[in-house]
């Protein structure tokens, strides 16, 4: 339940070289998809990417770092609109404008982070959910400079709607971040944050800065977020306050969890199954999100290492001899 | 400004800010007695709503709202046991790793849940139930019948809840409970079944602010969410697990939103509960009436 993995890194699956053979062969099955698909699915899949993206950099702040952030889904529409922003009065280049956007949600985190140093796990969880509520009604009534509920039409990056060639730059953002975040986790800060996650009188004892590594953990992680929300204002062409409904991260949640919280593999499976299953109940409506959060509740319930924890727990029968199904 | 005018705002203020009350109430109430906090409040509240439009449209008939009112905080009520004891219960015999983040996902995937089913049920619709009573007179004062019946209703239920956890036995468990839980367990109380009737007692608090609004507010699908908001506010406002610290904090949000709308601008209205919830955390950090507690 929840266990570290013992190598410190929680990857999916034991045996280095497996695993890097099954990210390298995903990433180049990923970048080959577009060609065999057409623009709608190509369009879903981007979306997937964005989604890989936020997921992962939640999951470093709550599942390593255990910080229950809730305000994830607001540094990314920070991240969004600073960059659209920059873009629309500066005429800066999209490029500068979206790692502006990056740097200032970071900056929105550090500070967050740094309100919240003292606080415990349940006051910092309302703490970030009522800093997120605040800046979405405060977004949504600004008409002066966001336009508030009217949305705010962002220059695109390719100055179209095609998902083509804004696919590859989210599967890149992506994979960057999930390689980023592997380096991040396997050096001294990834056991500083996990120390601090377990136990942070200990940690403290043993000579960990926590409070500087919680500050950082919280700009990185909203950094990361707010360079993903900024592409996506800059693919989708707008943005509202929409985007920072607590659905969205409630949803973010969702996908961590059911992939399989603190692992790096987990929010990338449970963003990509989330976000294509959901495209592919549209028809049906809401039940998608009944029957996710019914999943949801299963797996917290049942089983909490989630679909990265059955795919490693398969691969270790199968070492040990066993069918994977054993 | 016109006296009258100002306190037609205030009196609305108090109105509103008993009925946050009883959800901050609840909210508080679960967190003492079962350290977690239920972010499925809102949702609760809207079952509650949409119980009461169901019974009153579909069996009793819009002028017995009376008697729908306590079933709908039953059924609430009941199905918060339920879920106490299907998901929430492992956290207390030794299943369940971190108890505040399998408490925070659990509920948040139950806003989820209930949220969405409701608009697979009824659709994305707002239902109205017909006013409970007539406008009526408090001196020169107008004031809508239902908002009335939400008052005094949300009182009698604070006086009900009041004498309930001081006086009787299975209060006196409650707040046993919610002091030390080894202790009460060692005092011969069966620990489970306290959490599972406070869960209910909880939500059955918020469902029947719901219930009780459902004229004034509406009942849809995410008619739980503002009552959430405003629900947080008060308990960090007031102080988490402190009883009167909600009942504070509920009538000073709803003052200050009414009188925020009508000395500044009525369409910030939500936004002056974070501005006072921010001002009392830059002051006190653990709210007005909150402990001042040690990590261990």
């Amino acid at each position: 339940m929840g266990r570290a993995d013992p190598r410190g890194v929680g990857g999916g699956f034991p045996g280095s070289g497996v695993r890097w053979a099954i990210a390298a062969g995903g990433l180049l099955l990923a970048a080959l998809a577009p060609a065999a698909l057409t623009d709608y699915p190509v369009h879903v899949l981007t979306v997937a990417w964005y989604y890989v993206i936020l997921a992962s950099s939640w999951n470093l702040i709550a599942g390593y770092a255990g910080l229950f952030s809730l305000a994830h889904h607001v540094f990314a529409g920070i991240g969004g609109y600073a960059s659209a922003l920059m873009v629309i009065r500066t005429g800066v280049p999209v490029p500068v404008g979206i790692a502006c956007g990056g740097v200032l949600a970071g900056a929105a985190g550090y500070v967050i982070g740094a309100l919240t140093l003292r606080m415990r796990a349940l006051y910092l969880a309302l703490a970030t959910w009522a800093f997120a509520e605040s800046t979405r009604v405060f977004v949504s009534m600004e008409y002066g400079i966001t336009r508030g509920d009217l949305g705010l039409p962002v220059p695109r990056l390719f100055h179209t709607s095609s998902p083509r060639g804004y696919y590859e730059v989210f599967l890149l953002l992506a994979a960057a971040t999930v390689a980023g975040l592997a380096l991040l986790l396997r050096s001294r800060i990834g056991y500083r944050l996990r120390a601090i996650r377990d136990d942070e009188g200990a940690a403290r004892a043993a000579g960990v800065n926590t409070v500087r590594w919680k500050r950082f953990v919280f700009a990185a992680s909203s950094g990361i977020a707010g360079i993903g929300g900024a592409a996506y204002g800059h693919y989708i062409g707008l943005l509202s306050p929409v985007g920072m409904r607590f659905d969205e991260m409630a949803l973010i949640i969702i996908m961590v969890i059911l992939g399989g919280q603190r692992t790096l593999a987990g929010p990338v499976i449970g963003a990509l199954l989330v976000e294509t299953v959901s495209e592919a109940l549209r028809a049906y409506g809401q039940i998608r999100m009944v029957l996710f959060a019914l999943v949801v509740l299963g797996v917290m319930r049942l089983y909490p290492p989630g679909l990265a924890g059955l795919a490693r727990e398969a691969a270790r029968a199968r070492r040990r001899g066993g069918s994977p199904s054993a | 400004m016109d006296t009258t005018l100002i306190a037609q705002y205030v009196l609305a203020g108090l109105v509103i800010g008993v009925i946050y009350c009883v959800m901050a109430v609840g909210i508080t109430f679960i967190y003492s007695v079962m350290k977690m906090i239920n972010w499925a409040m809102g949702e609760f509240y809207m079952i509650g709503g949409y119980l009461q439009y169901l019974l009153i449209t579909l069996w009793l008939g819009p002028s017995r709202w009376y008697l729908a009112l306590p079933l709908a905080v039953l059924g609430a009520g009941l199905l918060g046991m339920l879920i106490q004891r299907v998901l929430l219960r492992p956290m207390f015999v030794g299943q369940v790793e971190r108890l505040d983040e399998y408490a925070t996902i659990v509920t948040i995937s139950l806003t989820v849940l209930f949220r969405n089913l409701a608009i697979v049920l009824f659709g994305p619709y707002q239902f109205s139930p017909r006013d409970y009573a007539p406008a009526v007179m408090l001196g020169p004062l107008p004031l809508n019948g239902s908002r009335l019946v939400a008052l005094l209703g949300a009182i009698v239920l604070l006086g009900v809840f009041a004498v309930g956890t001081r006086w009787t036995w299975f209060g006196r468990a409650l707040r046993a409970a919610a002091q030390n839980r080894l202790g009460a367990l060692s005092a011969g109380i069966n620990l489970p079944w306290v959490d599972t009737l406070a869960f209910g007692i909880g939500v059955g608090l918020a469902g029947a602010a719901g219930a009780l609004l459902a004229p004034v507010f509406l009942v849809f699908p995410e008619s739980g969410a503002l009552s959430t908001v405003k629900g947080f506010e008060i308990i960090v406002i007031g102080g988490l697990g402190s009883l009167p610290g909600s009942i504070v904090g509920g009538l000073l949000l709803g003052l200050v939103e009414s009188l925020g709308s009508v000395f500044f601008s009525p369409s910030f209205r939500d936004v002056y509960g974070f501005g006072l919830l921010l001002l009392i955390l830059a002051l006190r950090p653990a709210g007005l009436w909150g402990e001042q507690t040690r990590e261990a």
